[in-house]
């Protein structure tokens, strides 16, 4: 019996509702090859009542861990790995390379550092291409693609918690704005605040028509996109369609199939409809409910006396300003699809009920340190939003040539810190090699900040480095 | 070489599925693209209206959707025949059920009657859209007033409105010129002898008074011979920055002649395109005219309905790109649309209104074609739902009326897809003749009950704020998303009797986010704007950043 048939006679035997909602491949011999075996029927599963995070976390981590084979329908020989469906100009004769590639056939394979979901080291290094058709390149010049590091994804469920309730406060003060523009016939300026985070200012005026153009750190449609070293995609969902294309070669059906592309083998390879929306969320609710980086709780006296002092400095010295230790998040109610994807990703409105997963019943979000309001302070030391991060003086972060998604290319979302102490090397290419190599690679709006930190004592930096170390990823 | 490419595609076609089309085309291939759902609620929106009348209202029932009383929103004229006009303004609640409340123009009911069809255009440079109406009769320049008030303005601008059956019309800035160039096609002259053979009246084109600082049409130029158009289109087909003029025209009326294409250069005399220019000699029941670049090469193609066939027409890749010869590729992309696609009826269909829009939004054009008898001609199918053709990746058409909705047994005549709710999703009018307005709500993948989207989508408000042609015609908007580019051009004109101007609709399928050029007319290209989907963005003339529009009381804008 091999590990899925076992999943799945596990689940049939906590529900009756789960027979009909994880659903196995038959007939599969035990020395398969084949690594996606298992489907969800979302529908199903979202109208059974059954908590979905049992049913799709084990289905999602095999699949996370799977090393996909072309049995899967691995490879796009016909598709690149752009976001959006795009046939390629030639094909290429290497199924992977780790350019355009394939560049892996596992998502564990960069993400496992120092555990599986982690983040990469250098080794594990992406490229990013906006270049579309001509994603077929084969050299490193950063005029055709960025290189990026490997994220490491505990605590993205509540990431992504965030960036929904900061999107809906802000699209709320839009809506505000405009509403009293209409009403007094006058333009009406709002700050655009949420959870402590300012992201500009706005501008609506009578006819409804909007000024954009003092928004600051987040798109011009006020919605927060927490994932990527840039910040420039909405959801796990989203991020996880992007990723198994561009990765492995496995394109969803939602969007890579025959509604948007007028096939259901875009990629030429064979198979159809390689990524149910089904394993998709599967896939998301394990990454959402991946436990969240901490901190060491076994350090030595001397380095916890450092920590504690050093956690103060990295406040005076303005780190945290950006670095937030905590943002307040009001619901722990995880559903998928969310609120804010659009076409080509699943969609609340794609379906009849989105899949409700309550991250409260994890125990370790039980742990979680809440405010006076009940509401769980998410200690992610970020605070969602974009910064320019170089200068002319200090440009070591500014070393891609291309803009991404519309961002430009020396402004990045803020690291969230959490976990830092596991996840080395550092910076958006992974190329610096030490925590105090990164901060003081810190130029533009963290500029002053890194003064700070630079005009500390030695052993006061150190104690900074030593708060930093203590975020940790649990393993 | 993009032209090329989308010959290749044709030509795979035929060699890859000749069956298909050849075998039986009684079966129109099964639309593999999301298919939209509408659902017809004019009474329930209070448009009650029909265009009516005897002979002479067999043609025209056009509607004007433009934005009268500066909301933003599409509003609607409506042309009645023998009834009169009526203008309804949109009170549709945003993403809701459409809803409209007809409204007095200030007009005399007099100036409302004998309507055929109607454009808005803002001909005076003063930011409110005008109407010309076209009558028969006088032809009627209306002011926009705001606050969707007209007032007559023939006699201001020394227009002669003419005693003509006037059932097409067209516009174009000319270059140098700071007012626009009005064209107008004229039908059957009743009164010459042996009317209706033969007796086509001339078209006229109305140039502003080069010798006046002031606003004057005071000499039209004749447009000879007219063979009876129903259909004119300023239109830049050759790539060369300078609008031409086509007229499709009636064969059921003209004797010795063709459809047209009048070469209009600025400050001098038009003339017509002839075979010794590669103009080809073509016959058909010309009644509308769609016209969107497929291929995105520069060279429109353009989509001609008639009785019986609908053309497409491309230029023909084995001539001189310099020279109007054209080749039909509707048989080729499946948009012949040459009879019912539904019902018993097997007789050939008759095509009027015809547009190029995205109704699905997955960012590939489709065709609209309004569709019924002329009155009732035993020859042509009396049953004979409107069209809808969804583009497909493979490049070519598959009819979806009557798995839309829109397959009612009416006749249709003008027409229009706008967003009336402000949903993201075109919405569609119908004129039809002798029997009430379809109104037809797009509710996406979803029901009346519970509209859901279906692609991603752009609607782009293109200015030139403090400068003449303020609507920018004659613009291009380019879209880019990922390496696909789609093109748009701003014009008045085409169809059948029915012009918009507005919102210009992209469906963006999955595109998250794109790139928006525009040409502007003068030729000038501006900056690249970047934008995001399912957003109303208005694009103003030298600004750098484009502003985003939100419909009033937007749920979660």
């Amino acid at each position: 019996m091999n590990n899925q048939t076992l999943l799945y006679c596990v689940a049939g035997a906590v529900s009756g509702l789960m027979v009909t909602t994880a659903i196995a491949s038959p007939d599969l011999p035990p020395w398969s090859e084949k690594a996606i075996v298992e489907d969800v029927d979302i529908q199903a599963l979202a109208a059974s009542g059954d908590d979905p995070i049992a049913v799709l976390q084990p289905i999602g981590e095999d699949l996370f861990t799977a090393k996909f084979t072309v049995l899967d329908g691995a490879g796009r020989p016909d598709a690149t790995g752009a976001i959006l469906p795009t046939k390629v100009r030639r094909q290429s004769h290497l199924t992977f390379q780790r350019l355009a590639g394939l560049d892996a056939n596992a998502c564990s394979s960069c993400h496992n550092e120092p555990v599986v979901g982690g983040a990469g080291s250098f080794t594990a290094n992406v490229f990013v291409s906006e270049g579309f058709e001509s994603a077929d390149f084969d050299t490193i010049d950063p005029q055709f693609s960025n290189e990026r590091n490997t994220n490491a994804l505990q605590g993205a469920g509540l990431i992504e918690l965030l960036a929904r309730e900061m999107t809906a406060d802000l699209r709320k003060q839009r809506q505000s704005a405009l509403a009293g523009a209409r009403q007094s016939g006058e333009p009406e300026t709002v700050a655009l605040v949420t959870k402590g985070v300012s992201f500009g200012h706005l501008t609506a005026f009578a006819d409804g028509t909007l000024d954009v153009s003092r928004i600051e750190g987040v798109d011009h449609d006020l919605t927060i996109r927490p994932f990527s070293q840039k910040g420039v995609f909405t959801s796990l969902r989203q991020f996880t369609v992007n990723a198994m294309n561009a990765h492995h070669g496995i394109q969803p059906a939602e969007r890579f199939g025959s509604d948007w592309t007028g096939t259901a083998d875009f990629d030429g390879d064979g198979y159809l409809d390689e990524m149910s929306t089904g394993q998709v969320s599967a896939l998301v609710a394990w990454q959402a409910t991946l436990p969240a980086p901490g901190r060491k709780d076994d350090l030595p006296e001397v380095w916890q006396d450092a920590a504690d002092h050093g956690e103060d400095l990295f406040a005076a010295t303005g780190c945290a300003s950006c670095h937030l230790p905590s943002l307040p998040l009001d619901s722990l109610v995880f559903l998928d699809p969310g609120p804010y994807d659009t076409a080509g990703t699943l969609r609340q409105s794609d379906v009849e009920t989105p899949l409700v997963l309550d991250l409260e019943t994890l125990v370790w979000v039980q742990s979680l340190p809440r405010d006076e309001s009940g509401r769980v302070l998410v200690p992610l030391f970020g605070d969602l939003k974009r910064h320019k991060i170089a200068d002319a003086a200090n440009d070591t972060l500014g070393n891609e040539l291309l803009a991404q998604r519309f961002v430009a290319r020396d402004v990045f979302i803020t690291a969230e810190l959490w976990g830092v102490g596991s996840t080395a090397p550092y910076g958006h290419r992974g190329d610096l090699t030490t925590l105090h190599e990164v901060i003081m690679a810190h130029g533009g709006d963290a500029a002053d900040s890194q003064k700070a930190y630079a005009a500390l004592e030695e052993d006061e930096r150190q104690y900074v480095l030593a708060f930093l170390r203590s975020l940790e990823i649990s393993q | 070489m993009i032209r090329r490419t989308l010959a290749a595609a044709t030509c795979l076609l035929l060699s890859g599925s000749p069956s298909s089309l050849a075998a039986d085309s009684s079966k129109p291939p099964e639309a593999l693209a999301p298919i939209p759902s509408f659902t017809e609620e004019a009474q329930q929106a209070d448009v009650t209206h029909v265009y009516d009348g005897a002979w002479e209202f067999f043609v025209g029932g056009g509607t004007a959707i433009f934005d009268c009383n500066d909301d933003r929103r599409p509003d609607l004229f409506l042309a009645g025949g023998s009834n009169q006009a009526r203008l309804f303004q949109n009170e549709s609640i945003t993403a809701g059920p459409l809803k409209f409340k007809e409204v007095d123009t200030g007009v005399s009911d007099r100036s409302l009657g004998r309507v055929l069809g109607a454009y808005p255009i803002d001909i005076d440079n003063d930011d409110h859209l005008d109407l010309v109406v076209l009558r028969l009769g006088e032809n009627l320049l209306l002011k926009g007033l705001g606050d969707c008030r007209f007032e007559v303005m023939n006699r201001s601008l020394a227009f002669e409105g003419g005693r003509e059956w006037t059932t097409a019309f067209s516009a174009t800035w000319e270059e140098g010129s700071t007012y626009p160039t009005l064209a107008f096609g004229n039908y059957v002259d009743r009164s010459a002898p042996g009317s209706p053979w033969g007796t086509c009246h001339n078209n006229f084109l109305f140039r502003p008074d080069a010798d006046s600082e002031a606003l004057l049409y005071r000499e039209p130029t004749r447009l000879s011979p007219g063979y009876c158009s129903l259909s004119i289109l300023f239109t830049d087909w050759n790539r060369s920055g300078e609008a031409s003029l086509r007229i499709s025209n009636d064969r059921h009326y003209y004797r010795g002649g063709q459809e047209q294409l009048w070469a209009v250069p600025a400050n001098r005399p038009p003339r017509p395109y002839r075979r010794s220019d590669g103009w080809q000699h073509l016959k058909i029941w010309g009644m509308g005219i769609a016209s969107i670049d497929l291929n995105v090469d520069g060279f429109p193609e353009y989509a001609l309905t008639s009785m019986g066939d609908t053309k497409l027409q491309t230029l023909d890749l084995e001539s001189d790109d310099t020279l109007p010869v054209f080749e039909d590729i509707a048989f080729n992309l499946g948009v012949t649309a040459h009879r019912p696609y539904t019902g018993d009826d097997l007789k050939p269909s008759t095509g009027w209104h015809s547009e190029f829009q995205d109704v699905n939004n997955d960012g590939l054009w489709d065709l609209f074609i309004a569709k019924g008898n002329v009155e009732a001609m035993p020859d042509f199918a009396a049953y004979d739902p409107d069209n809808l053709l969804l583009g497909q990746w493979s490049r070519t058409f598959a009819e979806a009326g009557k798995d839309a909705g829109i397959a009612l047994d009416r006749r249709g005549r003008g027409g229009g897809l706008a967003d009336f709710n402000a949903d993201g999703l075109l919405d569609l009018i119908v004129v039809n003749r002798s029997s009430p307005v379809s109104l037809f709500r797009n509710t996406g993948a979803g029901t009346a009950a519970d509209p859901r989207p279906l692609g991603n989508w752009l609607a782009i408000d293109v200015r030139q704020p403090a400068r003449f042609n303020g609507r920018a015609v004659g613009a291009k908007i380019s879209v880019k998303t990922g390496n696909r580019t789609l093109v748009k051009d701003i014009q008045v004109g085409g169809g059948h009797a029915s012009g918009q101007l507005g919102f210009v609709h992209f469906g963006l399928g999955v595109a998250e986010r794109a790139n928006v050029r525009i040409k502007w007319p003068d030729g000038d290209w501006s900056h690249g704007y970047r934008v995001f989907a399912n957003s109303h963005v208005v694009i103003e003339r030298g600004t750098e950043k484009a502003k985003l529009w939100y419909p009033p009381g937007a749920s979660n804008p």
